[in-house]
């Protein structure tokens, strides 16, 4: 397992590098340049050329690559065109923010959407698949935003149990990590669901229940648990997607997190900014899919470490 | 199984009690929609950035919430007869939030750093005008040359050429006073003389400040502000419904949810913004020479339907550039009526009888891009083939900043209240380009008069030439004026004291208070 691990390590250098490759190339393609987006409405020809100097705008690019890469190698990103300040602090003080959130989202999405999908093929057609039935429809149509600002506005602005948005306790946190795994709800609940009645009609469930072992523990032990290779599946890449994807989420419920820190560093042209992110959160999206390659392993003896 | 599903109903409803709002002594803000780059006043260059430094420290003047300008650090100011020099007497017994006191060391001090290349600022544009600033920060003197310490509470600053707004541009966020260490986390950890301490920054969350309980103004009346970071309107506008914001700035697109509510109304007050909202021509490019095209452009556009139906009304009609709250402005000015009838004369006197193509470029601001569309209709009435180039904002101002937009929607919003700010960098052909003037208009009668406008002590004497120059742009037509912007705020009923500032730092929320209903 150890060695599966290296090796699936050792393939992700190059998979980085060409992220890191077309990051920086990119950038190029597109328009605006950093120095206007930095100085705001009104400048002078002489600082836009000192501060291009300063930047090494001007430099050939594959020399500025060269620089680039030397300096992540060692670890360092850079430091931001706007602040000035390194972009490694930057990410290790937004990441956990992030973390947090989407780790909420799919906690939430796994007990809610797993709970349903078991209920809905325990008792197909009942009032508990009708219900999966309906929040799975919800989940899939309505935009993260449009949800977002429909919880703000139920919970926060007509309720008042929570707050509409902002950085604190588990008060802060539920009603963006509902909004972030709504989606992924649906997903696991429709594919619990067919997962689960296909396990149930297996031939060891019928032999479980023949051996007058409980329904719970027949739908537990035996049926949820064969059925988890597509859940975990469906988690792991949701998980992945939501690390670097909560851009929207963070924006409604002003979650201080990388999503807009990333969206602020586009706006604004701050390039190392941009390429330290992109950097960042690939690896971890090569991380979580080994980590879900890990887990099929754990969940089912059948898979071995190739 | 059940059990499973009621977790995070039992999660909701236990979070209910527990802590609600915070201490209200608090004043609550909702406007930041972004970080501040930094709160070094020589890294200003943003809104969010400017407001917190007229928090942390003062100017040697200072703006008021209604947008004229007062001493601050220096009590008083007088300029030599020649125009050239301005004497500042200093406050006496000021001291900075670390309680070292202030001097005229500090001034000194505080304009060349902004000015130093080393500092990595180069916003330093309103220090500029300072004798030898230019040489300085080319790395060619080792000292402003412009700048002298008189004596412990007295500064001598020479400028180059003379130019009247001179004490207006000291109150903005890059010329405010600094103590003399600055060391490397300054941004992070700023020390100014300003009514408000930096308690907390949380980076896109919040900013937390203290009241400086010996600020030389007397202190403020709540004990801490909160800036809160909220970068979606939508959030910001449910922040303040649900009380937990004092103050909220209505978005342009909720106007009338707010403004035909009679319970919401009370609340309201707005203010008009010195901002003018246009669409720069620029007047180097094919057809766009031609004066009778650019009128023609501006009689074929109805912005009074625009402004009425786009922007609920909330606004002014251009008719110039000088925003009407300020001085040098014709009020009396009719803006360009709406007659496609005298547009198509004018184009066809212009040999363009069979009509025109031009491109409008537009940012991705949904205001913006509907009022392109519009133009776009209007133009094509009056046989204006327009293409619309939608591009965000950094593209879009780089293309415009090269010259190679046709036409431009944009928007002018004042550094400092005065008309020259509105005249000198959006036509003034000093500026084309990267200095605002994105129409490349160059007119030797406008720039004669509004150079010698910047230059003229007497008040009465340059608010007559502010009126002439704008009169001349208004009928060159190097922009299709369309109307000058209302901030609408909406202000909790227990906020006590909150005037709706003019301009961006305006108000520094001193006198502002809480009273005893809040939540």
């Amino acid at each position: 397992m150890l060695a599966f691990i290296a090796r699936r390590l050792l393939l992700a250098i190059p998979t980085l590098f060409g992220v890191l490759v077309v990051a920086f190339l990119l950038l190029y393609i597109a328009p605006g340049d950093p120095v206007t987006a930095m100085i705001g409405e009104r400048a002078d020809a002489e600082t836009i050329a000192r501060l291009r100097k300063e930047l090494r705008l001007d430099d050939p690019v594959p020399q500025r690559f060269a620089h680039y890469v030397g300096g992540v190698v060692r670890g360092d990103l850079g430091r931001s065109y706007i602040t000035n300040r390194p972009i490694r602090n930057d990410i290790v003080e937004r990441f956990p923010k992030t973390l947090q959130l989407a780790g909420a989202a799919m906690l939430l999405a796994s007990i809610i959407g797993i709970s349903l999908g078991v209920l809905s093929a325990r008792n197909p057609g009942g009032w508990a698949d009708r219900l999966a039935l309906g929040v799975a429809y919800l989940g899939i149509s309505f935009p993260v935003y449009w949800v977002g600002l429909l919880l703000i506005l139920l919970f926060a602005v007509t309720l008042h149990w929570l707050p509409p948005s902002g950085y604190g306790g588990l008060r802060y946190l539920l009603l963006p990590a509902l909004a972030l795994g709504m989606r992924s709800i649906a997903f696991l609940a429709r594919m619990t669901r067919s997962a689960m009645l296909e396990s149930l009609a297996a031939d060891y469930v019928r032999t479980a229940r023949a051996k007058g072992v409980r329904e719970s523990v027949v739908t537990m032990r035996h049926a949820l648990r064969n059925a988890m290779i597509p859940i975990i599946t469906v988690l792991g890449l949701d998980f992945g997607a939501y690390l670097t994807g909560s851009i929207l989420t963070e924006t409604i419920f002003s979650w201080p997190g990388l999503g807009r820190y990333v969206v602020n560093a586009i706006a604004r042209r701050d390039l190392p900014a941009i390429q330290g992110s992109v950097l960042f959160l690939s690896a971890i999206f090569v991380l979580v899919n080994l980590l879900t390659d890990l887990a099929y392993a754990k969940t089912d003896p059948r898979v071995a470490f190739r | 199984m059940r059990r499973l599903l009621l977790i995070p109903m039992l999660a909701a409803v236990a979070c209910r009690g527990g802590d609600t709002s915070s201490d209200r002594r608090t004043l609550v803000d909702s406007r930041d929609n972004y970080d501040p780059r930094s709160l070094d006043p020589a890294l200003s260059t943003d809104v969010p950035t400017g407001r917190a430094v007229a928090y942390l420290f003062d100017g040697l003047t200072q703006f008021t919430p209604d947008a004229r300008v007062q001493p601050a650090l220096a009590e008083q100011w007088e300029v030599s007869p020649n125009g050239l020099t301005y004497t500042f007497h200093l406050r006496h017994g000021v001291t900075f939030h670390d309680g070292s006191p202030f001097t005229a060391k500090d001034v000194v001090h505080s304009f060349t750093r902004a000015l130093d290349p080393a500092t990595h600022g180069g916003r330093a544009e309103p220090l500029r005008p300072i004798h030898g600033a230019a040489e300085f920060a080319a790395g060619k003197a080792t000292t402003v040359a412009g700048l002298a310490m008189m004596d412990e509470y007295t500064v001598a600053i020479t400028l180059d050429e003379p130019l009247a707004t001179f004490p207006k541009l000291l109150a903005m966020p890059v010329a405010a006073i600094v103590p003399a260490a600055t060391p490397a986390n300054f941004g992070e950890r700023p020390v100014g003389t300003g009514p408000w301490k930096l308690a907390e920054w949380k980076h896109d969350d919040y900013l937390l400040f203290a009241r400086n309980d010996a600020y030389w103004g007397g202190h403020p009346t709540a004990d801490s502000l909160r800036a809160r970071i909220i970068a979606e309107p939508s959030t910001a506008v449910a922040e303040f419904e649900s009380g937990s914001v004092d103050v909220l700035q209505i978005p342009a697109g909720e106007t009338s949810t707010w403004t035909e509510d009679e319970n919401r109304t009370p609340l309201l007050s707005s203010v008009p913004a010195l901002q003018l909202v246009y669409i720069g021509i620029n007047t180097t490019r094919g057809p766009l020479q031609d004066v009778r095209v650019r009128q023609a452009i501006n009689y074929a556009i109805d912005a009074n339907a625009i402004l009425k139906t786009l922007v609920s009304g909330r606004g002014r009609r251009a008719a110039g550039v000088i925003p009407p709250t300020l001085a040098g402005a014709d009020t009396l000015r009719a803006p360009y009526p709406y007659d496609t009838t005298r547009a198509r004369a004018l184009l066809a006197a212009a040999g363009h009888a069979s009509g025109i193509d031009v491109e409008l470029w537009t940012t991705s601001n949904p205001v913006y891009v509907r009022i392109a569309e519009t133009v776009q209709g209007y133009l094509g009435a009056v046989g204006i083939r327009t293409k619309i180039m939608q591009r965000e904002s950094a593209a879009s101002r780089e293309a415009a900043r090269k010259g190679q937009t046709d036409m431009i929607i944009k928007d002018w919003y004042a550094d400092y209240p005065d008309a020259e700010n509105f005249l000198y960098p959006l036509l003034h052909s000093a500026n084309k380009g990267v200095g605002g003037n994105v129409s490349f208009f160059q007119d030797p009668e406008f720039d004669r008069v509004v150079s010698a406008a910047r230059r003229e002590q007497d008040e009465v004497k340059r608010n007559g030439m502010y009126r002439e120059a704008d009169s001349v742009a208004f009928t060159q037509a190097p922009m299709v004026f369309l109307y000058f912007y209302n901030d609408l705020y909406a202000v909790q009923k227990w906020v006590k004291g909150f005037q709706p500032p003019v301009i961006f730092n305006g108000q520094r929320w001193t006198t502002v208070g809480i009273s005893r209903t809040a939540p």
